[in-house]
Parts: C-alpha cells; sequence; structure tokens
C-alpha cells in the first residue's frame, strides 16, 4: 500500500478523499494548509500526492512544483473545479500524472489512484 | 578774289543770293550745310568747306558737312590752334594762310598731308550765340581781304539762321510727329499688363522713330537693385553680352535723372567697352532714366550707328517714352506681383476646399441670417444635395437634425454667446426606429475685427454606429455578468458536491438493506445529476471574465469542445 497526501481548501473534500482511499489501504494524510503539507513531504515519505488547483495562498501548481524539488520521483494527480489548458499544461510539464475535474466520481477517483501508483 | 571792288562787289551780292535763295528752300539742316559746303568753294573760288556743329553736351565742335577734303584729314583730332578756337568760340572770325607751316598742334600732319595751305574759319552765330563754324580752305597760300572775311561772315550769318531755322521747322515737324507717336507708344504700353509685351513696345518702336540702330532696356532688380537687361532690339548678343555696364559714368548720372547724350560713343569716357561699341558700329548714344513718379526703375539706351548730336526734342521725347514706359512696366509688375498672390490665394483656397471636402465630418459655415455659405462635399454626398441647392438657403432647411420643437438652436446660441457649443443630438424615426440617428455636433464661431460673431463652423458627426455598438457592448458586459455568476457558482458548487457525493457513495459501500441502498442511489443518482448540471454551466462560461490562479482565467470550453 501507498503514501498518499492529500491537499485541498476544503476540509470535507480532503476527508472524503481520505476515507476513501483508506479504504483501498492506503495510508492517506490530508492537509489543507500549504505550507504543513510541504514540510509533510519534506520531512516523509509520500507515494502520491492529489493537490487541488485553487488553495488558500499559493496554487495547486506552485506546490507541485515545490514538492517536486523535494522528491522528484513523487507521483501527482491534480484536482481542480475550474479545468483550464494553461493549468493542465503547466502541471502536466511539472510531471502531474492525471488531471481530474472535480467533482469526480468515487470509483474514477479510485482507478486513477491505482492507475497512477501502479505506473 | 582779284576783281576790283565794283566788280566784287556785284559777285558778292550774286553769290549772297544765290546762297540766300538756296537755303531759303530747305528746311533740313543737314542738307542747309550739304549745300553750303558744296557750292561756297565755287562761288568763292576756294578748294574746300567743313561746317562743323557745337555739341553743348561736351563743348565741342562736331562734323557736319565737308567738301573737298578726306576722311582721314576731317577725323582728326584737333581743327585748329587754340588761339583760333578761342577767338571762334568769342565769335570771331580769323583767316590765316600758311597753316602747314604755321602749325602749333598735335595735327598738323593731317594738314600738311592734306595740302591745305589757307584757312578762314567764321563762328557760325545765331542770337548772339556761336552754334557751329564755317571753314573755307585753299591748297594755295592765299590772303583773305578783310572784305572777303566780312562777306563770308555775312555768309555764315545766313547758314546760322538758316541753320536754326530749318532746325527750328525740323524741331517742330519732329515734334508734331513725336506727338503724335508718344500718344500711340503711350495707348500700346498702357494697353497690356504684359511686361515683356510693353518692353517689346518700347525697344521695337524707339529706334525707327529716331532713327537709331537699337535700343536695350536695362531694369533696376527690386529686390537686389542690380541692373537687368529685360529687352533690346537691334544689337548682336556679343554686343549685348560684352559685360555690366554698371560702373559707367553714364549710367550713374542716368540713375541720378539726367538723360546722357553721347556724340562719339567710341571715345567717349562717360561708357566703357569702346572696342565693343566700335565692332557693333555705334557712333552716338543716349541714355534716359527709366521713372516711374519719383523712383528711378531702370534705363534706356539709344545707339546710332550715325555720328548724332540728339537734339533736345529728341532728348525729350525719349524721357517720355522712358516715363510712359516706366509707369507702364511697373503697372505690369505689380499686376503680376497682384496675379501671383491670386494664384497664391487660389491655390490656398483649393487647399482647404480638399481638406475641408476630404473630412469625414459634415461641416458647414452658417452666416449671421442664419444663411448656410459653405458646406463640405460630405454634407452635400450625405444628405443627396448640390451645392446651389445649399449655399443662400436657411440652415434650418437644408440640415436634418434641426428641430422645430427645440426651445433653442445651438446655431442661435453659439451666435449670442460668442461661445463653442457641443450637442449630442438623437433623432427619432417614427416611420423605422430602427432608423434613429444620433449626430455630435461642434459649433464655433469665428469672431469678426469688431468682436462680434461673423460666421458659426459646425462640425457633424454621424455617431449612430458607434452608439449601436455602445449599447451592444453594455448588453454584451450584462450577460457576460450573469454568465459568470452562473460559472462561479457552479465551481464554488463542485467542491462541496464532490464531498457530497463521495460520502454518498462510501455509505452506499457500507448500506446492506437493499431499500436502504436504493435510497442511497436515488441521492447518488440526483447528485451525479447535479455535478453534470454545475459541468454544464461551467462549459456556458465561455468567457475569460475572472482571474482564477496566477496570471490563468478560466478558459472557454465550450468554445474549445466545439
Amino acid at each position: 500500500m501507498s503514501d498518499i497526501l492529500v491537499l485541498d481548501d476544503v476540509l470535507d473534500a480532503v476527508i472524503l478523499i481520505k476515507k476513501i482511499l483508506t479504504r483501498q489501504g492506503h495510508s492517506v494524510v490530508t492537509f489543507t494548509e500549504e505550507e504543513e503539507a510541504i514540510e509533510h513531504a519534506r520531512k516523509n515519505p509520500v507515494d502520491l500526492a492529489i493537490l487541488d488547483i485553487k488553495l488558500k495562498k499559493m496554487s495547486g501548481i506552485q506546490v507541485l512544483e515545490e514538492l517536486k524539488k523535494t522528491t522528484p520521483d513523487l507521483k501527482v494527480i491534480m484536482l481542480t473545479g475550474y479545468p483550464t489548458i494553461e493549468t493542465a499544461r503547466e502541471a502536466i510539464e511539472l510531471g502531474a500524472g492525471e488531471y481530474c475535474v472535480k467533482p469526480i466520481d468515487k470509483t474514477e477517483l479510485e482507478e486513477k489512484v491505482a492507475g497512477i501508483l501502479a505506473r | 578774289m582779284t576783281m576790283d571792288l565794283t566788280d566784287k562787289n556785284s559777285d558778292y551780292l550774286e553769290v549772297f543770293q544765290a546762297v540766300t535763295r538756296l537755303i531759303s528752300s530747305l528746311h533740313d539742316p543737314q542738307q542747309v550745310m550739304d549745300l553750303v559746303v558744296r557750292r561756297l568753294p565755287e562761288l568763292l573760288e576756294i578748294d574746300a568747306a567743313t561746317i562743323r556743329l557745337l555739341d553743348p553736351g561736351t563743348d565741342s565742335f562736331v562734323f557736319g558737312a565737308a567738301y573737298g577734303l578726306s576722311d582721314e584729314y576731317l577725323a582728326r583730332s584737333t581743327i585748329d590752334s587754340t588761339e583760333v578756337m578761342a577767338a571762334l568760340k568769342k565769335g570771331e572770325p580769323i583767316a590765316k594762310k600758311d597753316i602747314d607751316i604755321l602749325c602749333d598742334h598735335d595735327s598738323c600732319v593731317y594738314i600738311s598731308q592734306e595740302g591745305v595751305k589757307s584757312a578762314m574759319s567764321l563762328p557760325i552765330i545765331f542770337n548772339n550765340e556761336v552754334i557751329g563754324l564755317l571753314r573755307l580752305l585753299t591748297r594755295d597760300s592765299r590772303e583773305f581781304a578783310q572784305s572777303e572775311i566780312a562777306f563770308a561772315m555775312s555768309l555764315a550769318e545766313q547758314v546760322g539762321m538758316a541753320l536754326t531755322n530749318s532746325r527750328l521747322f525740323q524741331e517742330l515737324e519732329v515734334q508734331v510727329k513725336f506727338l503724335s507717336e508718344l500718344r500711340e507708344i503711350s495707348s500700346l504700353v498702357n494697353s497690356t499688363l504684359n511686361l515683356d509685351d510693353i518692353l517689346k513696345i518700347i525697344v521695337d518702336k524707339l529706334p525707327p522713330l529716331l532713327k537709331v540702330k537699337g535700343c536695350t532696356v536695362r531694369l533696376l532688380h527690386p529686390a537686389t537693385n542690380r541692373l537687368e537687361l529685360v529687352a533690346a532690339s537691334g544689337l548682336s548678343d556679343k554686343y549685348l553680352n560684352r559685360g555690366s555696364i554698371s560702373r559707367e559714368n553714364a549710367f550713374f548720372k542716368a540713375v541720378s535723372g539726367q538723360p546722357v547724350a553721347i556724340y562719339d560713343a567710341t571715345n567717349d569716357p562717360r561708357v566703357d567697352y569702346h572696342e565693343a561699341i566700335r565692332e557693333e558700329g555705334i557712333k552716338s548714344i543716349l541714355v534716359v532714366p527709366i521713372k516711374n513718379g519719383r523712383d528711378i526703375i531702370g534705363i534706356l539706351r539709344l545707339l546710332s550707328n550715325q555720328p548724332r548730336s540728339f537734339t533736345q526734342n529728341e532728348i525729350n521725347f525719349t524721357v517720355t517714352v522712358a516715363e510712359e514706359g516706366g509707369n507702364a512696366i511697373q503697372k505690369a509688375r505689380t499686376y503680376r506681383q497682384i496675379t501671383l498672390l491670386f494664384e497664391q490665394i487660389e491655390e490656398n483656397e483649393r487647399f482647404l476646399h480638399t481638406i475641408l471636402d476630404s473630412l469625414w465630418l459634415q461641416l458647414l459655415v452658417v452666416a449671421p441670417d442664419k444663411r448656410v455659405i459653405m458646406a463640405n462635399k460630405f454634407f452635400l454626398e450625405t444628405r443627396g444635395f448640390e451645392e446651389n441647392e445649399v449655399l443662400g438657403e436657411f440652415y434650418h432647411n437644408v440640415v436634418p437634425w434641426h428641430r422645430i420643437d427645440a426651445s433653442h438652436c445651438p446655431v442661435t446660441t453659439v451666435f449670442e454667446e460668442q461661445k463653442s457649443v457641443a450637442v449630442l443630438d438623437h433623432l427619432e424615426n417614427l416611420e423605422n426606429p430602427e432608423g434613429a440617428k444620433w449626430y455630435e455636433r461642434h459649433l464655433t464661431p469665428i469672431l469678426g475685427p469688431d468682436g462680434e460673431v461673423d460666421f458659426v463652423i459646425e462640425a457633424v458627426r454621424d455617431i449612430t454606429d458607434q452608439q449601436l455598438l455602445e449599447q451592444e457592448k453594455m448588453e454584451r458586459v450584462k450577460l457576460e455578468g450573469v454568465i459568470e455568476m452562473a460559472g462561479t457558482a457552479a465551481h464554488e458548487l463542485n467542491s462541496p458536491l464532490f464531498a457530497a457525493l463521495g460520502t454518498a457513495q462510501l455509505l452506499r459501500d457500507d448500506l446492506t438493506s437493499k431499500e436502504m441502498i436504493e435510497e442511497m442511489d436515488m441521492i447518488i443518482r440526483n447528485m451525479k445529476r447535479m455535478a453534470e448540471l454545475t459541468r454544464e454551466m461551467t462549459e456556458v462560461t465561455g468567457f475569460e471574465s475572472r482571474e482564477y490562479v496566477g496570471k490563468t482565467k478560466i478558459v472557454s470550453l465550450k468554445s474549445n469542445s466545439q
């Protein structure tokens, strides 16, 4: 099973993702603050990060860039309520594996996580 | 003359009568002189005779007529000794023999070559003034008797009278002729305002009238004050191009207002270029100023190919023609300046007209009586008018933006308040509501020297299209706002919807009761339906209207998907 980091400014969203992925047997750590998430990733092993694009202080793209600095092999799924070509292109260029649009279906989320971890 | 006294007296009387008879029938001084010098040698038993006339201009005696002598002798520079010339000028006759031997001047060689031995020199007197001299010459040494001298003096007096009378007669004839010619020239030069034509009339008309070879006109350039040759006749290009004459004494005298008559132009120090003058065959020159009022604007020169002592009449006539010419020249110059000025004004007017006609504005100029005095091409074309249908018409009859119900016409306001006015007019079209027009009008007063408004200029722009675009833009902005709000709402719904849907799906996994599962499925189905709706709403917001992350804005999903 994998260590998964989830970062979203909406607390209910991170709780939900944690519940879904914990049931899949993963170890899930959730954050609503960007700095805390980056700090955690710097100090602990993380296999997959699920990042919302619209956060409080930074953007998900900036967080992705920071995380990739310390863990270049980190697998990342980006979540967004505002899908844009610009953010999609940036996310892919910075090494995000998936770019998903909210609201994502539970099954779809499970499949995407399984898929990216299997790569 | 070796006759006894009675015979001599009788002969003298005969000669005197013959001379008197001959000369009284002639009116031409030259003919009188020619006749006298031809007949006297025969009558007085002498070998040769000459007549010279006093040129008051140079105070010297110039050739008049001769008989029995060579050209070389006649062309000698000194006529006789200083003593003889002084006596003649005092009016005293003087007779000398052996003048070829007893000679004390620089022309003795000519006298001896010619074989002249005795000379009787007689002053030709009229009205107590010496006007010339008559010389009777013999080639044998001869002592002239006092009676011969006295007789010759009386003949010389006769000659003087005849010369003077014929001169007067000729002068009168010439004066009459000159008056008539002057009238003609005056009428000709005043019949045109063309400067070149005037100059041509002067240089073509004068030479035949005054029996001279050619004529030149030089004018002082108004800007540089330099003398420029502007017209000439009867002279070669080589002569005309001999050089500047502005350093000649004759020119200085002429520009100071005095005419200058030069008998011997080939030697006279008052003119330069003697060699060129000789080559051209010019003997005498008359220079007169060309005046316009008090101002001297140039000089006119008459050039004779015969030695010529210009008479006062001829000089006066030339001066008068030059004055007439001067006035006409000045008129022509003024006319030329006015024409140039007029052409410049016309050119400026055309230029301004072109600019006004090229403006994308309807332009009108209105006079204080509210009549239109100018309308540009754009106005005429837009309104479908010909210019004559607008000019002079009342303003309110030709403009569509004049309202009958308007309490005060802006044109009137500008005339009254002398201030510029800007008006935005909306004209409804009752027959066609979509044909309503918007006009932006700028009215500007043009003030006269008295501070009153002379004209009002109205520039009108049809801004209907612009107004319609503005309205359309405003509506579009409103619509964008609505759509944007819908998009924002959809996004804001996505996160809670995601949490609710996911949680419901998790709960469904935990349920075992078929009934509960069906109810949960209904909740999940409806939430998915809501998710579909928010997605569609997001797709509808096809506008870049809101900051998202960084510099990124929401993209047009709908247009991208299409």
